[in-house]
């Protein structure tokens, strides 16, 4: 395991930061944000969490946690997450995270809530992509 | 008033007969039979009485599961018990799991409430905890007096309807369910009187028990992997066809070993899975699927491994202790040693 | 470092045409209150209400609670950085309207919890049931931005708070409770042959409605620091956060930190407190590791043989929780860590997001999941429109006779994490 600089990475430390994302406000202020590239997901935030675990797979990381804030996973609709985008070997304190995430996420999601997370009244999605937006927003200082 | 307590048991405690006879089918007689004896005793104190003895062979159970669950639980509900209890299993793996798997599916579909008893190591405490109350009970029939004395209070308590104290008070194997309850102190007095145990090196208990993860610590990388041999191991129950060693679908009780010498494929004429806990067709179809042969055979060919080793170990990982797993892999790790492998591709599904 | 709490206790609170303080009431001058509020010119309507504990009224959505004190003697004045110049507090005398709150009540946004009930099911969970409370339900000007609105509700209560806080400067307190903290060599030289114990405090600070101020700074702009104990109790830390709010710390609980309370009690007498370390939660995992290596390293630093941790929140936070205990264990620091739980409605689940075996001693505030049925209350203080919300919005639903039945994470404190509840779960 290469544990060479793990937790040395500063917020510009990266040329190649990507950003995921299903929510739209995030997608709309970070689209040409110098040195962030935006991965926009027609998707749930389950589908955003699968796709930075794939790319930790091949050796990406995780710069923000993936379960950010106060709201549930079967609350809010939106997720951002923020990796380091590179090849080499796993990460394992990426993979943990990501994995414990996920299985955090499913074992929310096994208990619906109507109103949030599913048929979310529009007052209240633009409210969690705020959430999403400001959190994300302040971790990576734009 | 006189409650009506229906007793699960399998062929043996039956009477019918051992392993010969695990295949029996279900079947119910009136009154006590076997342990029941000892269990009607203590409860006829507190106005309850065994009124019927269902049992199943415990291969039935297993094989034929849907059938027999089914089939068990119509003689059950044809009772209109107050309680149901189960066993004790002692250490019996298969016998647990159906004792387990019968007080979970009675609470939950007959809303009858239920007791079982088995050793803290049996599969089916681990699977059924959280589903019923099991009684924790030593690991051989030797404890059954000690698991009556233990199950009839409990027993006694349920059918009157009174709520049951803490895991520790009332012995049975903690359900892993978190309930919500008052202190007299208030958390942050908790802590600190927590924290002047530790210091003091007393001993305290933790209001949350993390997980336990047995980790264990990957070996360093082959390096020369073009001269290594390599074995094929799994859980995922990939035998030859017929199970020619009869590893148990759930609970292996042992493994087996097979030779694979001049096979490069597992074709679904020679090879299945004796696996009981997943949708064996696709592994039926193409073992190599489970346990890649297949592939093994083209990396030799291409000199990516030195070679692939003549035999393989199996067995299934459905609810097997953790504990026999230690043990079977412990003994076929010594084989493997000895007859010069140098890594292990160990497959689950 | 000693400071003095002198508690004058109030049992009652009333409407009156002069805010005072008369034989263990509190009388509050509603106009002179709402004008001090709408001097913020975010902010268009403030309406103040009474609840006092035993009514039948539920209060939502709940954004902060603030107990009103006053500096007496020493230096600077209480909420430094807010409503004082930032001077350093925790030493001299302070009075307390003890058994009174300050509860500001305004909706950020649609989805935000936060009830009081001072009756029924609820009442028995929340520990503002207890207080007698003065509401501020606050509306913004059109269009106002979320932390903008954010700002001028938590800057309202302080206001509020220290403006009640003020009727208790010249009176005699009822009881008088004395701290006093003899800073790391002194309290070694003291108690030579006592544990030597910190306590950990994690705040808040992962963005907007989730976040804390020390001195009126961000503490997610903060390294892991250090404090005085006392400082607390004169409200150097201010909450800015306001979902979740079964396990977030309100200002009240800060200016009442129960973990430093409880240490206090203790100390010189089988422990030594020698400090408080507080550190924060932010979302950027380097900034995790940073911090939490932060915290082992001023653990070391002060020779430490034990350590209280803390938290708030859930999730993001657990990750901070469990970095932190690994860590101060591993530099030989005993630990005990308070938390709460999500183990599900039916509490068959893992219950944190994160989970170590260096953490062996928890306490828990309980399963934030269970559920809950709140009877009608006679009187709503709030947004009715957001009382529809809330209850569609939990995975229960407002009931047709008034009654909401909802996860117990929707009441304000009542799974604290810095241990100020009873309740616990097994």
């Amino acid at each position: 395991m290469n544990r060479a600089g793990k937790g040395s990475f500063s917020r510009s430390f990266f040329a190649n930061m990507l950003l995921i994302t299903n929510n739209p406000d995030v997608r709309d202020a970070f689209t040409d944000k110098h040195g962030i590239t935006l991965r926009f997901i027609e998707g749930s935030y389950r589908d955003v969490l699968v796709a930075a675990r794939d790319l930790i797979h091949s050796g990406s990381k995780l710069l923000t946690h993936p379960l950010m804030g106060s709201l549930k996973p079967n609350e809010t609709p939106y997720r951002s997450v923020a990796l380091a985008v590179m090849e080499g070997p796993m990460d394992m304190d990426s993979l943990m995270l990501i994995e414990r995430s996920i299985e955090t996420f499913d074992k929310f999601a096994a208990v619906t809530r109507p109103d949030r997370g599913v048929n979310t009244p529009e007052r209240m999605l633009a409210d969690f992509r705020l959430i999403d937006l400001s959190l994300i927003s302040s971790a990576l200082d734009h | 008033m006189a409650y009506k307590v229906v007793h699960y048991i399998n062929q043996f405690y039956a009477g019918i007969g051992g392993e010969e006879f695990a295949t029996t089918e279900p079947a119910k007689i009136a009154g006590v039979k076997g342990p029941g004896m000892a269990l009607n005793a203590a409860l006829k104190a507190a106005g309850a009485e065994i009124v019927a003895t269902v049992y199943c062979g415990d291969s039935y159970f297993a094989e034929n599961n849907e059938d027999a669950i089914t089939r068990v639980l119509a003689l059950i509900k044809e009772e209109n018990p107050d309680l149901v209890i189960c066993g004790p299993a002692f250490n019996a793996g298969r016998y647990g799991v159906a004792c387990g798997q019968v007080a979970a599916e009675v609470k939950e579909k007959l809303g009858v409430p239920t007791l079982t008893g088995m050793y803290i190591e049996n599969p089916g405490a681990d699977m059924y905890k959280s589903k019923t109350i099991i009684m924790e009970t030593k690991n051989s029939a030797a404890g059954m007096r000690d698991a009556v004395a233990k199950m009839a209070p409990v027993a006694i308590k349920m059918l009157k309807g009174e709520e049951l104290g803490s895991a520790k008070q009332e012995g049975y194997i903690p359900t892993g369910i978190r309930k919500n309850l008052f202190e007299n102190e208030r958390g942050a007095k908790r802590a600190v009187d927590m924290l002047i145990k530790k210091l003091a090196g007393e001993e305290f208990e933790t209001e949350f028990p993390m997980p336990e993860f047995d980790r264990v610590a990957p070996n360093p990388a082959v390096k020369d992997l073009a001269h290594a041999t390599i074995a094929l191991c799994t859980s995922g129950g990939i035998v030859p066809k017929g199970n020619p060693d009869h590893i148990e679908s759930s609970s292996a009780s042992h493994y087996g070993k097979y030779s694979i010498a001049g096979v490069n494929d597992l074709d679904a004429e020679h090879w299945q899975t004796a696996h009981g806990g997943y949708d064996p067709s696709y592994a039926n179809a193409d073992a190599d699927r489970v346990l890649p042969v297949d592939v093994m055979r083209e990396f030799e060919k291409e000199g990516k491994i030195g070679k692939l080793y003549d035999f393989f170990y199996t067995t299934v990982g459905n609810g097997t202790a953790v504990k026999n797993a230690k043990k079977f892999a412990a003994e076929y790790a010594q084989e493997l040693k000895a007859n010069g492998v140098d890594a292990v591709i160990m497959t689950s599904t | 470092m000693k400071l003095e709490l002198g508690y004058i206790y109030i049992k009652d609170v009333q409407f009156g045409a002069k805010s005072e303080v008369k034989d263990g009431t509190l009388y509050v001058n509603k106009e002179e209150i709402q004008k001090l509020v709408l001097e913020d010119e975010n902010l268009v309507s403030c309406d103040v209400d009474l609840a006092r504990p035993g009514e039948s009224v539920r209060i939502t959505p709940v954004k902060d609670v603030i107990e009103p004190r006053v500096k007496v003697e020493g230096r600077g004045g209480v909420f430094p950085g807010w409503m004082h110049k930032v001077d350093t507090v925790g030493e001299g005398k302070t009075n307390v309207l003890k058994g009174a709150a300050v509860v500001t009540a305004g909706k950020v946004v649609g989805f935000q919890e936060g009830i009081i009930d001072m009756s029924g099911e609820g009442a028995k969970y929340t520990p503002f049931s207890k207080t007698n409370n003065v509401v501020l339900v606050i509306n913004p000007i059109d269009n106002l931005e979320a932390h903008d609105y954010e700002h001028s509700l938590r800057v309202a209560g302080l206001k509020v708070a220290t403006y009640l806080g003020e009727l208790a400067r010249n009176l005699t307190p009822d009881e008088v409770k004395v701290y006093e903290h003899e800073g790391v060599l002194e309290g070694y030289k003291k108690y030579p042959d006592l544990p030597r114990v910190a306590y950990v405090l994690m705040l808040q600070s992962q963005g907007l409605l989730h976040d804390t101020y020390v001195y009126g700074v961000d503490a997610k702009q903060s390294l892991t620091t250090m404090i005085n104990p006392t400082e607390l109790f004169d409200g150097a830390i201010v909450s800015g956060n306001c979902v979740s709010a079964c396990d977030k710390n309100p200002t009240y609980i800060h200016e009442n930190n129960p973990v430093v309370e409880e240490l206090f009690a203790q100390h010189g007498k089988k422990l030594n407190f020698v400090g408080v370390i507080i550190t924060n939660e932010n979302v950027y995992l380097a900034d995790k590791m940073r911090s939490s290596d932060w915290s082992a390293k001023l653990c070391k630093f002060l020779n430490l043989d034990g350590a209280i941790v803390s938290q708030e929140g859930f999730g993001n936070p657990d990750t901070d929780l469990i970095m932190n205990c690994k860590k101060i264990e591993a530099e030989g620091v005993k630990t005990v860590i308070i938390t709460d739980e999500y183990a599900g409605q039916d509490g068959s689940s893992q219950s944190l997001a994160d989970a170590d075996v260096a953490a062996n001693a928890v306490v828990t505030g309980g399963n934030a999941n269970v559920v809950i049925h709140l009877p009608k209350m006679d009187k709503v203080i709030g947004t009715l429109d957001y009382v529809d919300i809330i209850a569609g919005g939990w995975s229960g639903s407002l009931q047709p006779d008034g009654s909401i039945i909802a996860e117990l994470q929707v009441i304000t404190s009542a799974t604290n994490e810095q241990g100020y509840n009873c309740l616990s779960a097994r």
